[in-house]
């Protein structure tokens, strides 16, 4: 956009996929060769090697599982907080944003919970809860609470003034105000915290399964500190990386399914 | 009197909440027993070992609440400068010169997607459990938000004004630092801060993994010695230095940033 190095040969579109490949490969081989004949090697695995024990971790197992097993064990333990968080956030969210009362009420304690981080929690999770998967649906449900939470509070806070005093004009009572203006227009609030909340949710399951697991993709990365094994550490990595990716895309093309009326400018 | 409460009505709602909240948690602690202390202490207790921690306890992992906070802060605020140092660059370079972004972007965006904590072994493994682990942690916390928010920030600097200055005759560096960067200053600023929180919530992590001192420490080590009053004392202290930290980044953003409410 700044600079455009318009380029009568290629499109746009060609110029980035060209160099997308040149700029991956150019760190593969970087990566391969510095692996393979400097003093490097002591540390770090050749990309090649790091790449096939990615490819056969999918059908070799690392611990009791395969990849796709640890894969889906963290998904799960997501998968379930984030639920849990999604309601109630929401609940709270557009409690708190509509009722001056419930405001006044419950804001003081949610903002004195708040500034914790939810990786902080573990030590006590750990004494309410045991070592099981309850404490880790209670971390990983702080984690995605609090975005959904503020998020949707500010939704319903920001609503047009003029479309609730309008409505109320037109005879509408407190029920409809609040179910037809005020929460339809925080959905796009509440779609922008639960897709903070998906990227913070995998992040707080790698978080806690580092901590305490036996299994999933956060145990996977801590078992090869624990044993020094570096390849199983970058497999992990990247599967993390991938799933990441994937989770924080899914949400944004929800978004873009579900909030057409909505345009979203920005990276 | 009616006006005062009519007033100060919600204020007084959210201040009977908040000690309504603390009583019922003495009260089924210290007053009928219904909690075990093992699983959450009263608040009185927590309070008698915040002051204990606070005037040079150092019972149960060694050392004060100050020596901890220092070792915590000394660390972040270290991978954070670093963090800084080499994201904002990247982030206004890759948003100015297309080349550098058609070669960069991709290496960037595969760095994106991965939590900072799970570079936590690679680096302990790589460097140790000492400061420079902890520093290559936090470092990758901040970096990412620091790059994505430059980025952003330059890239909606107004084409308009881009034309209005290179038809006075403008080079492009002056374009760049009088034109984009003041632009952007908002959006940078906030990449300041959320790279701050994500630095902050990192060390927790990487302390509780590995580390001798530091709040992080404190907790795992209360947690292994059965001490819920110091983990707690620990919790509130994280939550309150970050929120502190966000509060001195905000005010300098208000104070030195014009329009600073504008991006958010």
């Amino acid at each position: 956009m700044i600079d455009s190095t318009a380029n009568s040969r290629f499109s746009d579109k060609q110029l980035i996929i060209i160099y997308t490949i040149i700029s991956l490969l150019s760190l593969l081989a970087v990566w391969e060769l510095a692996a393979r004949f400097t003093s490097a090697s002591m540390f770090l695995p050749p990309a090649s090697q790091v790449l096939a024990a990615f490819c056969k971790s999918f059908v070799e197992p690392i611990g009791k599982r395969t990849m796709l097993a640890h894969i889906g064990v963290s998904l799960y333990r997501v998968a379930v907080a984030f639920f849990f968080a999604t309601i109630a956030g929401i609940a709270l969210g557009v409690g708190m944003g509509y009722s001056r009362l419930l405001e006044a009420v419950l804001k003081p304690i949610f903002e004195f919970i708040r500034p914790i981080p939810p990786l902080a929690w573990i030590p006590l999770s750990i004494l309410w809860f045991g070592l099981g998967d309850t404490g880790k649906f209670f971390i990983i449900f702080l984690g995605c609470f609090c975005f959904i939470t503020v998020n949707t509070y500010d939704g319903a806070k920001n609503v047009d003034p003029e479309l609730i005093g309008a409505a109320r004009m037109l005879g509408a009572n407190e029920r409809q105000v609040f179910f037809e203006i005020v929460l339809p227009s925080s959905v796009p609030y509440i779609f922008a915290g639960l897709q903070i909340a998906v990227t913070a949710g995998w992040s707080a399951v790698v978080g806690a399964e580092m901590i305490q697991s036996n299994e999933g993709v956060g145990w996977m990365i801590v078992r090869g500190m624990n044993t020094g094994n570096t390849v199983q550490i970058m497999v992990g990595i990247v599967a993390i990386g991938i799933v990441g990716f994937i989770l924080a895309n899914l949400t944004s093309a929800l978004e873009r399914r579900l909030c057409v009326w909505n345009e979203q400018k920005g990276m | 009197m009616k006006g005062f409460f009519e007033k100060y009505k919600y204020k007084l709602i959210s201040a009977c909440s908040f000690l309504f909240v603390l009583l019922v948690w003495q009260m089924v602690t210290d007053v009928f027993h219904l909690v075990s202390p093992v699983m959450l202490p009263s608040p009185a207790k927590i309070l008698g070992t915040l002051w204990y921690k606070l005037t040079g306890g150092t019972v149960p992992d060694g050392s004060t609440l100050l020596e901890n906070i220092w070792s915590s802060l000394k660390i972040a605020l270290g991978g954070y400068g670093v963090g800084v140092l080499i994201g904002v660059p990247l982030g206004v370079g890759m948003a100015w010169s297309r080349k550098f972004e058609l070669f960069a972007k991709p290496l960037f965006d595969i760095i994106r997607p991965v939590p900072a904590l799970a570079w936590i072994p690679l680096m302990i493994l790589w460097l140790g459990i000492g400061y420079a682990s902890k520093v290559g942690i936090i470092f990758f916390a901040a970096f990412i938000s620091a790059t994505v928010n430059s980025y952003t920030g330059i890239r909606r600097t107004s084409q308009v004004h881009l034309w209005v200055g290179r038809t006075f005759g403008a080079t492009n560096r002056q374009l760049l630092f009088k034109v984009a960067i003041p632009t952007a200053l908002p959006m940078i600023f906030t990449g300041l801060r959320l790279a701050l929180g994500s630095a902050w919530v990192a060390l927790v992590a990487a302390e509780m993994l590995a580390a001798t001192s530091g709040l992080g420490y404190m907790i795992q080590m209360a947690r292994m010695l059965g001490r819920p009053d110091v983990i707690i004392v620990g919790m509130l202290t994280i939550g309150f230095v970050g929120l502190l930290l966000n509060t001195v980044l905000e005010k300098l953003q208000k104070k030195y940033v014009r329009r600073g409410k504008h991006h958010d």
